[in-house]
């Protein structure tokens, strides 16, 4: 008798208990759901893009740089990169160019030609750099919310917000991150740090190319539908874009979001490491994070005393002021950071 | 004299012989003199420019002393088989090298020459001259994303001495 009533009250509070977790779960989309119907969207609306070329059409593509003056490629439209320009050149082209500037334009290396044009392969070793820069440094920090995001286990929610635009002196690249609530207490350890980078290498080591894929906003908001926070933050650089179109980059499983053109593949990078996690007090999505990392190219690979010097500065707080127009580079914070290592 | 093997084996001997002996190596040195000081660059062999280097910095030695010197007019006029290189000795080298206590000349070596002998050469210049350098200065590109983030951290280092101090 008393083992019933005892077996009833187990049952029901197991029940109530399996209940509960079920309704948290269901509201909550499982990760591996949310990341299949982002994929899906995805694919579809590049297959709906290339579908629009259905016969092939011609252009005329002559490329500017340095021994290539003038040559003059028929590739196709709608279908050929400026990366497989480079693979008509030389396998030097292939492995070194960054990004590539189609009459005077930031193109990413992976997105189709639509017209004939005048086009220049940029490498980070030009006398003038400072596109690469910019895109690769924010092209890490996309890499970095693709790490954070499948990072941590599935009962947790990864928030990623809008990655700032840093310049390049600041020391380190930054991805907004607001994490589970739960988490509001959690500092990361240097163990953690190191395993974000392990994370991070394994990515690189991938060689996973960043698609890009321009679409309208109505679009992007069915790719980001389940985060409200993704959903402003597209309305806010659809706003931006003087066509009023969205670019979302792939890399592998993921789809994320970005303010200008990415760099071609992650197997680019080859030092890369997240530096640190810093607090930035409550905001609208909860306790806002700032993550941080230092990359360098696989072509200006730094020596490790110099890599020391350089991570040790990228572990401070890097501050961004909220101007849209131009951005000051603004002196990092030499407060140290708030959370312990 | 003594018929001995040391006239024939030259150890250590450091006097070069040119041309067909001592005087017709003294008129090649002055017409090679004559053509680096029209030129202020020229390209001969490696030994016959390394001999001419002495003479060309002598020469710049007397001629420092001023055309009104007596014994530097006389060794300019004998060295420059050309006359009108002489006021240019006078008025242009020797200002130049005021400051310049020695070493007036540079010499670099080039690749061997085309001809059947494939001889050394080497060019002999003033420092000075207004040709582009034969050692051109590669500047480091300071744009590059390393360069970038060096200066990033040394202006932050300074920044840091600036608060510190």
């Amino acid at each position: 008798m008393a083992t019933r009533s005892a077996c009833r009250a187990l049952e029901r509070r197991f029940a109530s208990a399996a209940a509960a977790a079920a309704a948290a779960a269901a509201a909550r989309p499982l990760v591996a759901e949310v990341r299949s119907q982002r994929n899906a969207v995805f694919s579809r609306e590049q297959a709906r893009q290339r579908a629009l070329y259905p016969r092939i059409e011609k252009i005329e593509v002559s490329m500017q740089g340095p021994g290539l003056d003038g040559t003059l490629l028929v590739m196709n439209r709608g279908m050929s990169t400026p990366l497989s320009c480079a693979r008509h050149l030389t396998e030097y082209h292939v492995n070194n160019s960054v990004l590539a500037l189609v009459d005077g334009e930031p193109w990413p290396l992976h997105q189709p030609l639509t017209d004939s044009c005048s086009m220049t392969l940029l490498t980070f070793k030009d006398s003038d750099p400072t596109l690469a820069n910019q895109a690769y440094w924010r092209s890490c920090a996309a890499l970095l919310g693709q790490v954070l995001q499948t990072a941590f286990k599935d009962d947790y929610t990864v928030e990623l917000l809008s990655t700032p635009e840093v310049p390049v002196t600041s020391g380190a690249f930054c991805c907004d991150v607001a994490l589970d609530p739960q988490l509001d207490s959690w500092t990361p350890s240097e163990e953690s740090l190191r395993s974000l980078t392990k994370g991070a290498q394994q990515l690189i080591h991938k060689d996973l190319p960043w698609e890009p894929l321009e679409v309208a906003p109505s679009v992007a908001l069915e790719v980001f539908s389940h985060s409200r926070c993704k959903q402003e933050e597209v309305e806010e650089k659809a706003a931006q874009h003087p066509k009023g179109r969205v670019t979302l980059y792939r890399c592998g499983d993921h789809v994320l979001l970005s303010a200008g053109p990415l760099v071609a593949r992650t197997g680019l990078c080859s030092q890369y490491e997240v530096t640190a996690l810093h607090s930035l007090g409550q905001g609208p999505w909860g306790l806002h994070r700032r993550a941080q990392g230092l990359s360098l190219p696989l072509q200006l690979q730094a020596h490790h005393t110099v890599w020391r010097k350089l991570r040790q500065r990228a572990e401070k707080l890097v501050e961004v002021s909220r101007l849209e127009e131009a951005a000051p580079p603004s002196p990092p914070d030499s407060t140290p950071p708030p959370t312990s290592q | 004299m003594r018929l001995t093997l040391r006239a024939l084996i030259s150890h250590g001997r450091v006097a070069r012989k040119m041309g067909l002996g001592p005087e017709s190596r003294i008129n090649m040195l002055r017409n090679i003199l004559t053509g680096l000081v029209r030129h202020e660059r020229i390209e001969t062999t490696t030994a016959r420019a390394d001999e001419v280097r002495f003479y060309a910095e002598k020469l710049v030695d007397y001629a420092k002393r001023g055309d009104t010197d007596e014994k530097a007019m006389k060794m300019a006029s004998f060295w420059l088989t050309e006359k009108d290189l002489v006021p240019k000795l006078f008025n242009v080298l020797a200002p130049r090298f005021e400051t310049h206590s020695k070493g007036y000349t540079r010499m670099a070596r080039l690749p061997n020459r085309e001809n059947l002998d494939r001889a050394k050469m080497a060019v002999l210049e003033y420092k000075g001259n207004p040709f582009p350098p034969l050692y051109p200065v590669k500047k480091d590109n300071e744009l590059t994303l390393i360069n970038q983030l060096l200066r990033g951290y040394r202006e932050d280092r300074a920044q840091q001495l600036a608060t510190k101090a």
